[in-house]
């Protein structure tokens, strides 16, 4: 049995020469490799941690943007529904408005209209009723009747005052005597009335108006003395047109 | 059959004779550097079956180490690794008719486990210093200081032993039994000496992590005591 130390020297400087190429050649590159890709799996991790970290950002905001949105869109239809209300309750009043007052307008002249008709109404018939009642005297125009109209004209005159029966009495173109018909058989009678009311001799013309009815009637240039049934009748048409 | 105690001293180169364990562990190193620069020439980010096998005996190596010493594997993969595969191809490299496995030869394990006693004094020192590493001999008191130098001497001696005993055991019977039996009936123990070879290689890289990381612990500062309720 031999033991050599150079043999023990040289396979210890031979190991250790291995231990040093196998470090440079075999373990430290495989374990960089290693490391390198736990580097890159580390990093594709954290990116994809970000990337998600980000990604749940993003939907957060989303989410929260969404809600603004929609909470926006409450607000804005409550506006509009508030905004429409109020113009409803706007238009509303003012139309109720128009409509009272083109009710009250109406009623104004439905009264109106009425009122007016009823005058129109009321005249017509006072018209009609005239009408009648000229109809009916003109059947009562007769001697009788014609007498008492003269004494009443008689009477009017004596009530003139004495100046103007004067007056009346010197007027150059002389007084119409007018009746409705043709006075005949009481003209002279009437002329002898009428000369004996004014104490003189005025100087008289006879003249026909058929719208008198019945009656008799002096008129001058500036006078007249109205007694037939047409003033009675006029007088009675104006007394109910006032009282309409 | 030659005596596997002696050496064959095939030239001699000035004062120095190199023997066939020498010129052996030459070639296996060659074989050991251009397979592992070949296999490690194009190592990518997306690996191919070639590199996943490689990092498979590098990453497997890391968690051997942290299992066991609980410490970072950088410092100590290059070297438990390196002495794992020597002594794994020498072991085996006794399958080649011719050879003979350096490791059958006890300069060979002689200096693996000189290299492991220089380097639980290396590692000691560069994780504790100086003092630290010599602190590791007082552990667990110092009563035990004698101890511990000698077990330090003994535990390098009894690997480098064991490792030639059951190296050279294995060649030496597989050598008998050739001579005798012819050439077919060795080769059950032949297998069973590349599972020896294994084991072998195994225990004692094993071993001289253990004895670095043992060093290293022993020579850290004792952790302070778990505070008591009163001290809080």
């Amino acid at each position: 049995m031999t033991f050599d130390l150079w043999a023990l020297g040289l396979q210890a400087a031979n190991v250790l020469i291995l231990v040093w190429l196998m470090q440079r050649v075999f373990w430290r590159p495989v374990a960089a490799a290693i490391a390198t890709r736990q580097d890159t799996v580390n990093a594709i991790t954290q990116t994809a941690k970000a990337t998600q970290a980000k990604a749940e950002a993003a939907l957060a905001e989303a989410t929260q943007a969404r809600d603004g949105i929609a909470a926006e869109r409450v607000k804005a239809l409550d506006a509009a529904r508030s905004e429409a209300e109020t113009a409803a309750k706007t238009i509303l009043t003012e139309a109720q408005k128009k409509a009272e007052t083109l009710l009250a307008t109406a009623k104004t002249q439905i009264e109106k209209d009425t009122a007016a008709a009823r005058k129109a109404n009321a005249a017509e018939a006072s018209d009609l009723s005239l009408v009648i009642a000229a109809r009916l005297l003109d059947r009562l125009n007769g001697p009788a009747i014609q007498s008492a109209f003269l004494s009443q004209l008689v009477d009017a005159i004596a009530e003139l005052p004495e100046a103007e029966q004067a007056t009346l009495t010197d007027t150059p173109t002389g007084i119409e005597v007018v009746t409705a018909k043709d006075a005949g058989a009481l003209r002279a009678e009437i002329e002898q009335a009428v000369q004996s009311a004014f104490k003189g001799k005025p100087k008289l013309r006879f003249v026909t108006d058929p719208d008198l009815i019945g009656g008799i009637e002096l008129r001058g240039p500036h006078f007249s003395l109205r007694n037939s049934w047409q003033a009675d009748l006029s007088t009675i048409r104006k007394a109910l047109s006032d009282a309409g | 059959m030659m005596s596997p105690l002696n050496s064959v001293v095939l030239y001699q180169l000035g004062p120095i004779p190199i023997t066939q364990a020498v010129v052996t562990t030459w070639g296996i190193m060659i074989v050991l550097v251009v397979g592992a620069f070949l296999l490690t020439r194009r190592l990518d980010l997306v690996p191919t079956r070639r590199q996943a096998a490689l990092e498979l005996v590098v990453v497997t190596l890391d968690s051997q180490i942290t299992e066991t010493s609980g410490a970072r594997p950088g410092p100590y993969r290059s070297f438990i690794g390196t002495l794992f595969l020597f002594i794994l191809v020498a072991n085996w490299s006794s399958l080649i008719p011719g050879v003979e496995p350096p490791t059958a030869h006890l300069e060979t394990d002689a200096a693996l486990a000189a290299l492991v006693f220089v380097s639980v004094i290396w590692f000691g020192i560069v994780g504790d210093g100086v003092g630290g590493y010599l602190k590791s001999f007082a552990a667990p008191n110092p009563v035990m200081i004698p101890l511990n130098i000698l077990q330090s001497l003994t535990r390098v001696f009894s690997m480098f032993v064991r490792l030639f005993g059951n190296v050279m055991s294995g060649v030496f019977v597989i050598g008998i039994v050739a001579s005798l039996a012819g050439l077919l009936v060795p080769i059950p123990l032949m297998a069973l000496d590349l599972l020896t070879g294994l084991v072998q290689a195994y225990i004692f890289a094993v071993l001289a992590l253990v004895f670095i990381s043992s060093t290293i612990k022993d020579g850290q500062p004792e952790a302070p005591e778990t505070p008591t309720k009163k001290e809080i």
